[in-house]
């Protein structure tokens, strides 16, 4: 009897420290997993288990709570990335991580403030998803302003620093999402500030074309002195096959946050040919020996090189632990309160300053990098502080 | 058949008569200019219709695949752009595992989708026979999701590409050596497009003659025509299914290898071709085979036309205007016969 008392107050103790134990705080992962962007989505959804896993092998958050990862796929649509959002809410997202492309993160993001759960946006780039006073959203990410902005600005102070002309562009942009669309427009705007003529803008869609010669020749027509670029990275391959196969005639071939030049795929696919190709996107920050550290861990795990959008993802979960070990506490409302508050000296990024969130949710630091394909690597060359080598410019591959 | 609706009225004939007024006026508004662009882009217009004639051959090739499945079984193959992405990945195989010229991998590809088309066919198609057609229509779209899914996990999303190691400079053709890219009047000719485009009319040639002078072919022709006609003199419908079947998977399969060398594969690659295909299904005429040949080449001309004339060009959106003044005027298709 007293055996049985005893054995049964232990298996109630056994049930509550299990229960205890099963307590967990979850993070939700909204991304394109299958579809034409899958290749992104599945690395960004591999980072965050990544980064999981790394703090719950650290002991967790608050003390011993280790997190776990709530998966789902928004396929690339705005309508599934909003349901999917609802579902990973109901089943107790404390935050959720969400979403490469701008027309699903802005569904989300109204999601993530009618049910006030914090939403930590990795990538994706429209200035108008923060735009609509938002104050459960943060971006990480450098948005399409900033990288217009800074693109039209690097373009300048290359061309300066090297002594040659550059009066005159033609913009080729992906033009179906608000992403190639956001950054054009900002590019244009600042392009025109500096003094550079925008000759022409030629929009695709990039999950249909299967050529971009004529283009090509069009843009040969125009005699620009630089091609700008802003796409994906299917698109952004044929751009630059398509660029040899006319030998464009231009001063370098330049993309704005474009989702190829400065992928280390890109020199596999592309070999010789991608030799020079400039890319003023975000990046991780190559001059630093941690960074470097996650992305080796990312490719023994996962096998391939681990793309800049993933890397976002990654360093989103620690912006969010870090949150939560400041509230002190799992609760949305409260993260969010601390989020805003952030102070985070991240290592990954090469951004001017820790990730501090202004008042509508931007990352105050956040700013792109200008790369650049040299002897079959990626290289960082500007701005200066964060050039591990001197750009070539003028130089296309095809000329050389 | 109800079509009267869509029969061409005077009312229609008002609208393209609008439209060319409004065309008119605004050249005419701006005749310097037009001249002046003219003279400029008069290299671009040429390499548009190069590029729309070379690119609007694989397109007819695709498309001709699926009118054939249309004319003879009446469905709608949705799974026909998963199909080619197969013979893409087959095709990429066989080119870095074992070294297989793409242009040669045909001979695999095209057996080989026959081979996936007979089967999808029998156990796939065959048994929802009886079935509403908006079933198997659902089934096909099935299917396609399934493949699509399928390669995402044997291959990943990671888009691959092959490079050729010829192609460039001086290349043996025949007996002669030409130097590529082919440098024509302004314009640029690559080795992979001219390839893709003189093989796709060639193997769209060779379909062509077979449905018109085989006994296979005439029987194709006849139970397309009247099904329960053929059966009655002896032919094996089912069997007439499942070759058509086969044969319309077969074109893409080798559009798979012929279009590898200039573009990529993902688990969505093919479906890239299948978009363009079903427009030129329609343009065409729903089961003509010349009908889609001559669609594609119009597609692929219009598509490329439209980034000259645009002024910030949307190439698809010339292809719909297109598509919608043939469903207008045309509702049959180019060369459709009216039912």
């Amino acid at each position: 009897m007293r055996l049985a008392k005893r054995s049964m107050l232990l298996l109630v103790l056994g049930c509550v420290s299990l229960w205890a134990g099963a307590q967990t705080i979850a993070i939700g992962g909204i991304h394109p997993l299958t579809g034409g962007l899958a290749a992104d989505g599945i690395q960004m959804d591999n980072a965050i288990q990544m980064a999981i896993d790394e703090i719950n092998e650290a002991g967790g958050v608050l003390g011993g709570t280790p997190l776990s990862f709530l998966s789902a796929d928004s396929t690339g649509s705005a309508e599934v990335g909003q349901t999917e959002a609802e579902r990973l809410i109901n089943e107790g997202a404390n935050a959720i991580i969400c979403c490469f492309q701008s027309s699903v993160t802005t569904n989300v993001a109204t999601i993530a403030e009618r049910e006030e759960v914090p939403l930590v946006i990795d990538v994706a780039v429209m200035d108008a998803i923060l735009d609509q006073g938002f104050t459960y959203t943060f971006r990480l990410q450098p948005n399409a302003t900033a990288m217009g902005v800074n693109g039209a600005n690097y373009l300048k102070e290359l061309a300066e620093a090297s002594g040659e002309a550059v009066d005159s562009v033609v913009v080729l942009f992906e033009g179906t999402s608000g992403f190639g669309d956001s950054v054009r427009e900002a590019f244009v705007a600042e392009a025109s500030e500096l003094g550079i003529v925008v000759l022409d803008e030629i929009g695709y869609e990039p999950f249909a074309v299967t050529d971009l010669t004529t283009e090509m020749t069009k843009i040969n027509a125009l005699r620009p002195d630089v091609l700008v670029v802003t796409g994906y990275y299917n698109d952004g391959l044929l751009a630059a096959r398509n660029a040899e196969d006319v030998l464009l005639d231009v001063k370098a071939v330049f993309g704005v946050a474009q989702g190829t030049y400065d992928q280390a795929q890109f020199v596999a696919d592309a070999g010789d040919l991608a030799e020079c190709f400039l890319d003023s996107n975000y990046h991780h920050d190559a001059s630093n020996a941690d960074a470097l550290a996650v992305l080796a861990r990312y490719e023994s795990v996962y096998g391939e090189p681990m793309r800049t959008s993933a890397v976002f993802s990654y360093q989103a979960v620690y912006v969010i632990a870090d949150a939560i070990e400041r509230a002190g506490s799992a609760d949305p409302p409260a993260i969010r309160d601390a989020l805003a508050e952030t102070n985070f000296d991240d290592f990954l990024l090469p951004h001017p300053g820790p990730i501090v969130f202004d008042e509508t949710g931007e990352n105050v630091n956040a700013r792109p990098v200008l790369m650049q394909v040299q002897n079959g690597s990626i290289v960082q060359v500007w701005p200066p502080e964060l050039a591990e080598a001197d750009p070539l410019f003028p130089c296309v591959s095809w000329n050389r | 058949m109800k079509r009267s609706i869509l029969k061409p009225t005077h009312r229609n004939w008002l609208i393209l008569a609008l439209i060319i007024l409004v065309a008119i006026v605004i050249l005419a508004l701006r005749w310097e200019q037009t001249v002046f662009w003219l003279s400029r882009y008069g290299i671009v217009l040429r390499q548009a219709t190069v590029t729309g004639l070379l690119i609007g051959g694989v397109y007819g090739l695709v498309a001709m695949g699926l009118t054939l499945i249309f004319g003879v079984l009446g469905i709608i193959n949705f799974a026909h752009g998963s199909l080619m992405t197969v013979g893409m990945y087959l095709t990429f195989v066989l080119f870095t595992r074992y070294g297989v010229d793409p242009y040669l991998s045909v001979l695999i590809t095209v057996p080989v989708l026959f081979g996936i088309g007979l089967v999808v066919q029998r156990f796939i198609i065959h048994p929802a026979r009886n079935a509403p057609e908006h079933n198997q229509l659902l089934l096909t779209l099935g299917l396609a999701l399934f493949i699509q899914n399928f390669l995402l996990v044997l291959f990943t999303a990671t888009p691959r590409s092959i490079r050729l190691a010829y192609g460039r400079g001086e290349t043996p053709i025949g007996p002669f050596m030409i130097d590529f890219p082919l440098r024509i009047w302004g314009t640029t000719i690559t080795l992979p497009k001219l390839a893709a485009f003189v093989f796709a009319l060639a193997l769209a040639g060779g379909l062509y003659l077979l449905l018109q002078r085989t006994d296979l072919g005439k029987a194709i022709r006849a139970v397309a025509q009247d099904r329960d006609g053929a059966a009655l003199v002896g032919i094996d419908t089912q069997r007439i299914n499942m070759i058509t079947f086969g044969l319309g998977t077969a074109c893409v399969g080798a559009a798979a290898a012929l279009v590898l060398p200039f573009f990529f594969v993902d688990p969505l690659a093919g479906d890239t071709f299948n978009i363009t295909a079903f427009v030129t299904v329609v343009l065409g005429g729903m089961g003509s085979i010349p009908g889609a040949m001559l669609g594609g080449l119009i597609i692929g001309l219009t598509q490329e036309l439209g980034v000259v004339l645009a002024p910030s060009s949307i190439k698809l959106l010339g292809v719909f205007i297109v598509f919608i003044l043939v469903l207008l005027f045309r509702p049959q298709g180019l060369l459709g016969v009216k039912s």
